[in-house]
Parts: structure tokens; C-alpha cells; sequence
């Protein structure tokens, strides 16, 4: 382990950005080892398969790597931002290969579910509790509410898609989503703020 | 602000931080959005709700192969970088263009994609002002669009600089990517980019042999596999 890669784990993620557009290899290494699992396994969530999973991965990194890690910290976290970088491309995969159906569950077999404690960082430890507010938000909506944002955000389908699928109007479609959101956010709140 | 007001737009709000409004309802939802600072709020108030949801999902162990190849593909990268840096030209080529009447040839093997957006949109590939700097293969070859946007290509080695003048800001969430057409096949450039705040942008092609077309467009944050939207410009290479 060299000193900058010491260094560079004690930086936060925005202040890695700057190393990232510098092209920093340790620096981005390190940015890998925090974000690699969960832009992963949110791949497989949406592709369902290893080995898209991986290939999705690895265009993701690479492309943030290659466009210099243009981060815009109004649109979010970092780790948030280069989320979103991986579901574009994990639903471009999804439609190139016509309509995978998505898993439709929340299903938790979390790998840091089963790491001591102790071997948390603040962060992670932080993200642990995000996660367990999230299922548990999730969790307590109506089915209705949490299929369509499911469809929507790790299956890649438009409303009207959605609502052919499910039978119902395109205002019900809308609806039910915006109720969910605002139910998710809602129990969020304080954590979120 | 009313309750019809509320009813119409609350509801897209919600499908756009999704990702689930058509096309046609996402043009109409942002022009309202320039707006509307109560959609704007809602908005921002929404999307932190999207940006957490993978945050629930279960979680799957990467295997250690993927952290190998993205990390041997970062290092060649930084190695390439390395060895470019300092050859590169940048800054007054504008003031030393020469424009000439270089014809858009028909590039057959282009992706349809972006074959069909060309077309759907309208793209002027026929009037396009562009040409060739001084003829030569080692020489600046110059190509101007109808919307003002300049190319030029600077010849170095086996590879070469795309420099571009006059680019229109992108927004955040776009990124410039070039692709290139060699034997009839479309290839995207490794490196994506911006401009800066002067509309300059430039981009390094390492390996330039064989290269019939190079083209730019715009893309997603994280570039694209194929072409997803009109070319900026379209620089035939002789």
C-alpha cells in the first residue's frame, strides 16, 4: 500500500473528484473499492445476470474514469451520482436485450449484513442504516406503489409502458408512483435532510 | 399556485425522478420546470427519494476479477495519458482555420442508430461547411458545421487531437463523445469530454490508422455504446 493510497482513503468522495479528473489511478482505485460492490450489485439487480453485471460495471467505472469523474455536487452525493451512471447503462443493456422483466422484490441478503461490526467504516456504517430505512420504507408501501416504482427504476419502463402491463390508466400509473415516492421520502426525512 | 396546478404537474414530477415520462412529457415537464420553482422543490425533494432506492437493494459480492480489469484498464489508460501529455495543441488554432468545401460522404456502416437520428433530425450533412486544411495526411483537416461549431484534427503519429471551437454548453448531465469509422465499423474514442466555459474542447484518438469519418455527438453522463443523438459535427478524414 503506498502513502497516496493511504491519503486518498482518508479524503471523502468530493474531495476525490479532483483526483479523478486529474486521472489519478490510486485515487480512483479507491473510489472502486467504496462504490464497486454497491454499483454491482445494483447492475445485477437491473440485468439479473453475473456476467452483464460485470460487463455494466465495468463500462460504468470506465467511462466515469475516461470523462474525468464531471461530478456536479447540486445534483447530489457522489456515490448517488455515479449510481445513476450505472442504472443508465444497466437499463441500456436491458433494452438492447428487449425487455428483461426485473426482479420485483427487495429481497436483503446484505454481504455487510453479515461483516462484524467492527469492521465498518462511519460510512459504511452510515450507508448500513440508509439501507435499513429504505427497505423499511419500502417495505411499508402498498404493493401497488412499490411494483411501479420497482418497474420504473430497475426495470427502465415508461409510465405507459407500466400501465399496459398492469392494466390500469396512465394517471393511476403516475399516481401510484408519486404516492410512493412521497411515502419513501417522507419516512427518509430526517435522515435525508 | 392552484389545485389544478397541482394535479397536472405533481404526478409527472414523480414519473420524471423515475425516469418514466415519455419523451414528449419530459420536453414539456422541463420547460415548465424553467418556471416553476414549487416543481423545482418537489423535484429535488423527490429525487433524493430515487437516489437512495438502490441503497435497499441486495447486496451481491462483485468478484475480485471485475476490481482487475477495471484497475488494468485505468492503469493503460494513465499510461497513455502520460506518454501523450505535452504533444497536444491547444489554444489559437482557431485564428489559423481554413475552411474549405470538404462534401459529408454517405458513411454506410455508421450505426443505424445514429444513422436514423441524423435523418430524424434533420441533420444537414449535405450542406455542411467543412474541409480540408492543406490536403496532406499529416495535415490539420478543418471542418465547420452550419451552427458555427469548428473541427479541427491535428495529425500526431499513429494517432491524433480533435480539437473543437464554438460548442455549445452541454448540460450537466451530457458529455461529448467521438466515434470513429474505420472498414465500416463505428468505434467510440475511450476518452469522453467537455467544453470549457469558451466552448473548447478537445479529445486525444490514439490510433487514427484507417479512420474514414470522425464524429461527435452527445451523450449520456458515462457516454454511450452506439451514437444516441445527432452529430455535432462530422469531419470526413482523406
Amino acid at each position: 500500500m503506498t502513502i497516496r493510497r493511504e491519503k486518498a482513503e482518508r479524503l471523502a468522495d468530493e474531495e476525490l473528484m479532483p483526483l479523478l479528473g486529474a486521472k489519478d489511478p490510486e485515487a480512483f482505485e479507491v473510489f472502486y473499492d467504496r462504490h464497486g460492490g454497491v454499483a454491482y450489485s445494483l447492475a445485477y439487480r437491473i440485468v439479473g445476470e453475473r456476467a452483464a453485471a460485470e460487463d455494466v460495471t465495468q463500462e460504468a467505472f470506465i467511462s466515469l474514469w475516461r470523462s474525468g469523474a464531471r461530478f456536479d455536487s447540486t445534483r447530489g452525493s457522489v456515490r448517488s451520482w455515479m449510481l445513476s451512471i450505472v442504472r443508465n447503462r444497466a437499463i441500456d443493456h436491458l433494452r438492447s436485450k428487449a425487455g428483461k422483466a426485473p426482479k420485483l422484490t427487495f429481497d436483503d441478503d446484505s454481504i455487510l449484513e453479515q461483516r462484524p461490526a467492527d469492521e465498518l467504516t462511519d460510512a459504511e456504517a452510515m450507508r448500513r442504516e440508509t439501507a435499513d430505512e429504505v427497505r423499511g420504507a419500502i417495505g411499508q408501501l402498498p404493493g401497488d406503489q412499490s411494483k411501479v416504482i420497482e418497474l420504473a427504476y430497475f426495470g427502465g419502463f415508461s409510465h405507459s409502458e407500466i400501465a399496459r402491463m398492469l392494466g390500469v390508466p396512465l394517471g393511476t400509473v403516475k399516481g401510484r408512483m408519486r404516492l410512493g415516492l412521497e411515502k419513501i421520502r417522507g419516512e427518509l426525512a430526517e435522515g435525508l435532510a | 399556485m392552484t389545485n389544478e396546478h397541482d394535479s397536472r404537474w405533481s404526478d409527472d414530477v414523480a414519473a420524471y425522478a423515475l425516469g418514466a415520462l415519455e419523451a414528449d412529457e419530459t420536453r414539456e415537464l422541463e420547460a415548465h420546470l424553467e418556471d416553476c420553482e414549487r416543481c423545482r422543490s418537489e423535484l429535488r425533494w423527490l429525487t433524493a427519494a430515487v437516489q437512495v432506492l438502490p441503497e435497499g437493494i441486495e447486496r451481491v459480492e462483485p468478484p475480485p476479477r471485475l476490481r482487475e480489469s477495471v484497475m488494468t484498464e485505468v492503469r493503460a489508460d494513465a499510461r497513455r495519458e502520460a506518454d501523450t501529455s505535452g504533444s497536444r495543441q491547444h489554444g489559437g488554432w482557431l485564428s489559423r482555420v481554413r475552411v474549405g468545401s470538404f462534401g459529408w460522404r454517405p458513411v454506410a456502416a455508421l450505426a443505424a442508430v445514429a444513422l436514423a437520428l441524423v435523418a430524424v433530425a434533420g441533420y444537414e450533412v449535405g450542406s455542411s461547411d467543412s474541409g480540408n486544411g492543406a490536403g496532406g495526411s499529416q495535415s490539420p483537416v478543418v471542418t465547420r458545421e452550419a451552427t458555427g461549431l469548428v473541427a479541427r484534427m491535428v495529425r500526431e503519429g499513429d494517432g491524433g487531437t480533435l480539437e473543437l471551437a464554438n460548442v455549445r454548453e452541454l448540460p450537466n448531465d451530457r458529455v461529448l463523445e467521438a466515434w470513429v469509422r474505420r472498414a465500416g465499423e463505428v468505434e467510440a474514442v475511450p476518452a469522453l469530454f467537455v467544453p470549457d466555459h469558451e466552448g473548447r474542447a478537445s479529445t486525444r484518438i490514439a490510433d487514427m490508422d484507417g479512420v474514414e469519418t470522425v464524429m461527435v455527438t452527445s451523450e449520456p453522463e458515462g457516454g454511450s455504446k452506439a451514437p444516441t443523438s445527432a452529430p455535432l459535427v462530422t469531419m470526413p478524414i482523406p
